[in-house]
């Protein structure tokens, strides 16, 4: 007994203390979320009496259309992170099999450019956007096309960086052999590879959209109209520093928005952490 | 399935899809041209050509496979790193937005002035027999009526008149009005000024009144030098985006336009005390804050896989509970920590029975960020940490164990510095990371608390990155670009260094160089 203790306490009190820590927010935001009053303010930790009311204020009120929010946010992070992973894979299988001038030189480019910090040039994004605004408002400053056009654009270097580390590892003999039986490197691609590199894609399908999710100040500056909004923007926009009377359905809402995401997470969880150790840092 | 990608239906689904983009794309190049946008309406020409040529010939194989992402990737990452390298060359701002000639326009649009009286008429707007705009000038006030062009002005005898019920006159001989209808479709005659007296001209102010300006500037293209007729001032281009008057350089005429300083704005950052001492501040305690965010998240996570590094009870429902802060979109715990700390109604202040204003302090608005960021990055190194711990060969600490090493020295002296050597390029990189974690600053104190009485933009909490954001976008009467841009610039060559060396340290390098 002695033993265990002196072996195992320490073990169980450090866990238990950074537990808490970890929850303590998320818990507090749940149990607002389930009052009826509108501030945070905590009474107690255990919750009196729960209340939707806050639920049902998101799905309701004209001024936090929640619902077309998360429609936006879906709709625009699927588009991105399937059309970056499409795009994507096709220049990574490039970089990774085929053989052709100046591909190193590409591989350094893009190593460097993505040490370039994606915020550093928005107000170059925000000039470029507004000039392109001139003459085809649909994708230009404002619109939800642009939005995606340089979130694709800005997803292209850490995407094919990524995924050329995954296409490194499928092993090449695959590729090798058809192209023995005399196939060419674009049924190569197509045939062999793609089959092989479904799951492989799928994971970095989820990330990108994670990542694209979470994005916020490019989407803040894009997005000006309440309906076109992303959840982030949306929400950020709502609270707004109100936070006496909006607290509740804010609470709500980030619950609401955080739960796909936290499953997509957990359920990637080996994908994740294997790929952490790649040196990608989630945003 | 293999026929799907050989043969005649892959040529026609290639040749329709290549189709679309293509009409699609040369519809953009034309709308580009028509309004002005040469550089953008060119790099989508070639995008065009070079997208055709490449899919509808064997010229390359590897560029059917990179080609639109490097579209992509030049169009929205490549071409705004240059533009940022080019517009901090630029006094690029509030007041000099617009290039050379747009400015020049601006500057003579106000150098009209109205008349000492002010003076408006009730005006028709029509067109003269050799198809010329006119406008039908009743000057009520004097019984006077007369039609105006550009070029000369015609006294009309009442006689000959036709009044609406306010005695303004709608129609005269040798005078065709235009509908109201037609006049929205086509503002061009509201662009021209039509002859009064002297030097003095009637500018339309709407469809039924004109007002009386006299243009005291005038611009020599030869020269370069404006003129002010009623004083006699001159003003040239003081190469750095104004005209300034000949004399006295601080006077200068707005709106400027967007003029090559080439190094300025760098300059500045050192020698302008206003921009040099709140950039070390913030400077400083970005290094602070990336460095002890690094230290911080690392020691808490490498504390967490110690612990947990063996079989015991719960360790998964831990895990599960650890990595949720790391699941959350950060977005989202950010703006909940926010909440959290409103000094009126977050819950810390009400659970410690306090009114503690969290974001008005400068040092207790820094210890929130920090902690919140610990908060939002330990389960990162948990994770890396962990695995990390398992891959180092058991062995080791057993031998170090029977040579009479307690688990501290094992730890100090073995364990530590293997981990560190293995973690240094993640290390690195966090650091990279939080050296620009704009998201947490911005939406968490927004930078603040900030002196905004003194004049100053820079908050206590604000980083390098925040600061740039607020130069360029925070304040609407003056956004500088330039300045902006050439922080960026900055920031970049330190990024770029640190993460070199960090990769560098990671060997992924060595497959390449």
């Amino acid at each position: 007994m002695n033993k265990w203790v002196r072996e195992n306490l320490w073990r169980h009190a450090v866990a238990i203390a950074v537990c808490i820590f970890s929850l303590f927010p998320l818990y507090l935001v749940i149990l607002s979320s389930l009052k009826t009053t509108g501030s945070l303010q905590v009474s107690s930790f255990i919750p009196h009496e729960i209340s939707f009311a806050n639920y049902t204020y998101l799905f309701h009120s004209p001024k936090a259309p929640f619902l077309t929010w998360f429609r936006n946010s879906i709709v625009i992070a699927s588009t991105v992170a399937i059309s970056s992973v499409f795009i994507g894979a096709a220049s990574a299988f490039a970089f990774s099999r085929l053989k052709f001038r100046g591909k190193r030189l590409g591989i350094r480019l893009l190593l460097l450019v993505q040490m370039f910090p994606a915020v550093l040039a928005i107000s170059a994004v925000y000039v470029i956007m507004e000039r392109v605004y001139t003459f085809a408002p649909k994708i230009g400053l404002g619109s939800q096309g642009g939005l995606i056009l340089v979130y694709l654009g800005g997803s292209m270097g850490v995407n094919i960086w990524l995924l050329k580390g995954f296409v490194d590892s499928i092993p090449a003999e695959l590729d090798e052999a058809a192209k023995i039986d005399g196939a060419s490197s674009v049924q190569t691609y197509w045939l062999i590879f793609l089959p092989l590199a479904t799951p492989v894609l799928a994971v970095v399908c989820l990330l990108s959209f994670i990542g694209t999710f979470n994005e916020f100040i490019l989407a803040r500056l894009f997005l000006v109209e309440m309906n076109g909004r992303t959840i982030a923007v949306g929400l950020q926009q709502f609270i707004g520093g109100q936070y006496a009377s909006n607290w509740g359905p804010f609470a709500a809402g980030s619950i609401l928005a955080s739960i796909p995401i936290v499953i997509i997470f957990l359920s990637l969880q080996r994908f994740i952490v294997n790929g952490l150790t790649a040196g990608s840092v989630k945003g | 399935m293999s026929g799907i990608f050989r043969g005649k239906f892959a040529l026609i689904a290639k040749i329709i899809f290549l189709g679309i983009t293509t009409a699609i794309m040369a519809l953009l190049t034309e709308h580009a041209f028509a309004q002005k946008q040469f550089v953008i309406g060119s790099f989508i020409l070639v995008a065009t050509l070079a997208l055709n040529i490449v899919y509808l010939t064997k010229i390359s194989i590897p560029f059917k496979f990179f080609l639109p992402g490097i579209l992509f990737f030049f169009a929205f990452v490549i071409a705004p790193i240059f533009f940022t390298v080019q517009m901090s060359g630029y006094k690029y701002q509030t007041g000099n937005y617009l290039d050379k000639p747009a400015a020049l326009e601006q500057v003579l649009i106000l150098g009209a002035q109205p008349d000492a009286a002010g003076t408006t008429f009730d005006i028709n707007v029509g067109k003269t027999p050799s198809n010329e705009y006119a406008i039908l000038v009743s000057d009520i006030t004097n019984n006077k009526y007369f039609i105006s062009t550009k070029t000369q002005r015609t006294d009309v005898p009442k006689a000959s008149l036709k009044f609406d019920a306010n005695g303004v006159a709608i129609a005269a001989p040798n005078f065709t009005p235009i509908s109201a209808i037609d006049l929205a479709k086509n503002d061009a005659y509201s662009k021209i000024n039509y002859k009064y007296e002297g030097k003095y001209y009637i500018a339309i102010e709407g469809q039924n009144s004109g007002g009386v300006f006299r243009q005291e500037l005038s611009y020599d293209a030869k020269t370069g030098v404006l003129t002010n007729t009623a004083t006699g001032a001159t003003y040239v281009d003081n190469h750095r985006g104004n005209f300034a008057k000949v004399g006295s350089p601080s006077e200068i005429l707005n709106p400027g336009w967007r003029a090559p300083i080439w190094f300025e704005n760098y300059s500045r950052l050192f020698s302008d005390p206003k921009i040099r001492i709140p950039l070390i501040r913030v400077f400083t305690w970005t290094f602070f804050f990336a460095g002890f965010t690094v230290l911080s998240t690392f020691g808490l996570g490498l504390l967490l896989a110690m612990a947990l590094n063996r079989a015991m009870r719960g360790r998964r429902v831990y895990r599960s509970i650890l990595i949720l802060p790391y699941a959350m979109p950060s977005v989202m715990s950010i703006l909940i920590w926010a909440g959290m700390f409103d000094s009126d109604f977050g819950a810390v202040n009400s659970i410690l029975h306090t009114s503690v204003h969290w974001f008005q302090n400068p040092m207790l608005a820094r210890g929130v960020v920090l902690l919140v960021n610990l908060w939002l990055g330990f389960p990162y190194f948990y994770l890396i940490c962990s695995g990390s711990l398992q891959a180092i060969p058991n062995e080791l600490m057993e031998a170090a164990a029977i040579d009479g090493a307690n688990p501290r020295q094992v730890f100090r002296k073995i364990t530590l510095p293997l981990l560190l050597q293995i973690l240094s390029p993640l290390l690195i990189a966090s650091f990279a990371f939080n050296f620009n974690n704009f998201n947490l600053i911005y939406l968490l104190t927004g930078g603040g608390p900030t002196q905004t009485l003194n004049g100053e933009i820079a908050g206590s909490t604000d980083i390098l990155i925040s600061y740039t954001y607020k130069i360029a976008f925070g304040n609407p009467n003056l956004q500088d670009f330039g300045l902006a841009s050439a922080i960026s610039v900055l920031i970049f060559l330190i990024v770029a260094s640190i993460s070199m060396y960090g990769l560098r340290r990671s060997k992924v390098m060595e497959t390449f160089v």
